[in-house]
């Protein structure tokens, strides 16, 4: 053997809880490519053995054999077998199975042992199995299978000392033995037969199957009860992202403009003062006070999926995505999308069939993200009277919110409607899943998983965000306008000669000079175009005492008709303005085709959505 | 007795008779067997669609409870479980 730090890779079937056996074994010690989440990417962490020699672990996608059926388990079997490009043959396997699910489980792992790579078979959940009445033999097991087995409760890091110990001797005996291991593979009955066998040998004891899971699931899969139960937790959820971050926003808020005023106060008047105070502090500060209502967004749906509910979500929205042509397997992806696209396209690898899984892709940028927020409330807030509708609690500007997301819920239907029909025409999708069950949520993995997305999104904040507002800001403030001139100096600047050029085409559907500016920008993430409307109008404002007292909403009212606001709400249900979304959907589809198919129909949709709006409202008198 | 798992009763066990693997694709056919449908064994229906449809139906098989589509299950004959 070399010197070089072993690779040890979990595997085993969806829900198994190897993400979990990850999570304690490596802790914080975690390197994940991007957008973590459902376990689609490569997650990998360091961990050691007792005496300290390092290990390297990788969280492999779950898998139901070593015949994928998705893009992810062929992920799993080619990183097993030694076959996934840029990537070392593990040097061992921990097979993760569910102890109440052995008959199931234990398919695979007879499939993974018969590798004959060193193997270790975690016995996790044992906890749940013992909940569920059941009394199992790990010595048994391990004489049957041929392997170690060690008991293991991942969540709360029962068993793993044993485990890393496990590992640590199967890889030396390994060495020891010779190897000829040219079984056939046997036959999926076979397997099964096998499974079940050393499953009930290794039984010593077992109570009729979970009646608490059932009793449930007759309240939460009820087809009428279970239906309203999922819309008022959608309710729920969207009243929260509101409710709960009015008072966070306003700390961050306030912590804006306190470090403003400082800058104020510690630099002279001059090119770095406007650049932080404007270029920075405005325009960067501008999106990061949605970080409460995203990370809310993005605890409501971790939750949802910890504690099995998600799938249940699944089940009951299976006959309407029917009716469209995809299926429940479509909800997840989906209903993350309205947090962010990005993870929520990454989530479609777990749809097997192709053109399902298009079509979800196709359709993902239209759920309501939460970079979208910024814009809806910022317009909403400007433009929509805060009452109520007609003396009910209902408030009107909720409700406008409501409409925008409705109307990207039902656009995303209708386009799937029409691309199964066209595009992405195939058989009816299948809808074959695995229901796990109930748990409480662990708060320390929902942490974690939480951390990551805020990590991401400040990151992105930090980066795209940073950049293309420094961008903006010099180009609105250069060339600068002459003394004495009457044009102002966002007109004068190149951005503002670029905008002009644009407002050609946007005039039409009532988009005025401000919003044609905004618009590059935020081709790089939609939230830009929060803060370089916020960006210009602190630069025009530029030492105008009484320009630089109004807030930006203020400012908008008195510059925009109710018709264009409500044109740049509707153009921001459609376009598809983030480089992050089309990056994924090009790696995801292996291709330009498919992104700059999406961004045309996407662009199309939005300028009729906003030309139709404008037209209808000043038609109604509010031009 | 030909009965079809799409219109079993929910809530009772009925043991798996035949399966026509040929009217499926090899995929479907390959991830039933991997839930663990297969000739011989005994299933109990639960859930049947919601509001809006008779999709899917939610089964339980052994300890697992898994969903398919009712045209995947309308492939599969059931019959009553051995007294
Ligand atoms: N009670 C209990 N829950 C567990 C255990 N291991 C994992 N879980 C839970 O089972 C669910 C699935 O676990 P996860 O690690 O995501 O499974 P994976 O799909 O194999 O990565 C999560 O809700 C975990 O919190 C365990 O040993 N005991
Ligand atoms: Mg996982």
């Amino acid at each position: 053997m070399t010197a070089a730090i072993p690779t040890i890779a979990l595997v085993g079937n969806p829900n198994a809880g190897k993400s979990s056996l990850f999570n304690a074994l490596t802790g914080a010690r975690q390197k994940i490519a991007n957008y973590p989440g459902v376990t689609v990417e490569r997650k990998a962490g360091h961990a050691s053995f007792a005496d300290g020699r390092p290990m390297s672990l990788i969280d492999l996608p779950g898998s139901y054999s070593l015949t994928p059926a998705s893009p992810d388990e062929a992920v799993t079997r080619d990183v097993v077998l030694g076959q996934q490009a840029g990537e070392r043959r593990p040097d061992a396997l921990v097979v993760v199975v569910d102890a109440a699910n052995l008959d199931n489980h234990l398919c695979f792992a007879l499939e993974l042992i018969a590798l004959g790579l060193p193997t270790v078979v975690a016995l996790n959940m044992l906890d749940l199995a013992e909940r569920d009445g059941l009394t199992l033999d790990p010595a048994i097991l391990s004489r049957e299978l041929g392997v170690p087995v060690v008991p293991t409760v991942a969540v709360r890091k029962r068993g793993l000392a044993d485990l890393l110990a496990a590992v640590d001797g199967a890889i030396l005996t390994h060495q020891l033995e010779t190897h000829d291991h040219a079984d056939p593979p046997p036959s999926d009955a076979a397997l099964h037969q096998r499974a079940r066998a050393i499953a009930r040998a290794a039984t010593l004891s077992e109570t009729p199957v979970r009646r608490w899971t059932q009793r449930v699931d007759a309240v939460l899969l009820h087809p009428a009860l279970g239906f309203l139960i999922l819309l008022a937790l959608m309710f729920v959820m969207f009243q929260g992202v509101y409710a709960w971050s009015e008072a966070p926003i306003g700390w961050i808020e306030g912590g804006i403009a306190a470090l403003q005023e400082a800058v104020t106060a510690a630099l002279p008047d001059g090119f770095l003062r406007g650049l932080i105070i404007e270029g920075i502090l405005g325009g960067v500060g501008s999106v990061i006070v949605f970080l409460p209502q995203i990370l809310i967004l993005f605890l409501f749906i971790l939750l949802l999926e910890a504690s099995g509910y998600m799938t249940r979500a699944a089940f009951l929205m299976d006959g309407i995505m029917a009716k469209v042509g995809l299926s429940g397997r479509g909800f997840i992806p989906l209903l993350s999308s309205f947090a962010c696209a990005v993870p929520g396209i990454m989530a479609t690898r777990a749809i097997p069939d192709a053109k399902d899984r298009l079509t979800t892709i196709l359709i993902a940028p239209l759920m309501t993200c939460s970079a979208r927020l910024p814009v809806y409330t910022l317009i909403i807030g400007a433009f929509i009277p805060n009452t109520n509708v007609g003396g009910s609690p209902v408030g009107l500007q909720g409700l406008v919110l409501f409409g925008l997301y409705l109307s990207g819920i039902v656009g995303a239907l209708v386009v799937a409607l029409v691309l199964r029909r066209t595009v992405a025409k195939g058989n009816a999708a299948g809808f074959m899943m695995e229901m796990p069950r109930y748990q409480w949520p662990r708060l320390r993995d929902v942490g974690i998983a939480l951390w990551q997305r805020a990590w991401i999104f400040l990151r992105r904040a930090g980066t795209i965000i940073f950049v293309t507002t420094i961008a903006l800001w010099l180009l609105l403030s250069y060339p600068k306008v002459p003394e004495g001139s009457s044009e102002s100096q966002v007109d004068y600047s190149v951005a503002g000669r670029i905008a002009s050029g644009l407002e050609v085409v946007v005039a039409p559907i009532g988009f005025n000079h401000d919003i044609a500016l905004a618009l590059i920008p935020a081709m790089a993430a939609r939230e830009v175009a929060v803060s370089a409307l916020a960006t210009a109008n602190a630069i025009e404002a530029g030492d105008d005492e009484e320009a630089m007292a109004q807030s930006l909403s203020e400012r908008l009212q008195g510059r925009w008709s109710i018709a264009t606001a409500l044109a740049f709400l509707a153009w921001f249900v459609f376009a598809p303005q983030c480089i992050s979304t089309i990056a994924i959907t090009r790696r995801e589809t292996n291709g330009w085709r498919w992104p700059l198919f999406m961004v045309g129909y996407l662009f199309l949709l939005a300028y009729a959505a906003a030309g139709i709006t404008y037209w209808t409202a000043v038609a109604f008198g509010l031009g | 007795m030909n009965a079809k798992l799409d219109s079993a009763p929910l809530g009772v066990a009925v043991r798996i008779s035949r399966i026509d693997w040929d009217a499926m694709s090899h995929d479907e056919g390959r991830r039933l067997r991997e839930f663990g449908l297969m000739e011989g064994i005994d299933v109990t229906p639960l859930h049947r669609g919601s509001l809006f449809s008779r999709d899917p139906l939610a089964l339980s098989v052994g300890r697992m409870q898994v969903i398919i589509r009712a045209r995947q299950a309308a492939m599969i004959e059931v019959a009553p479980t051995a007294p």
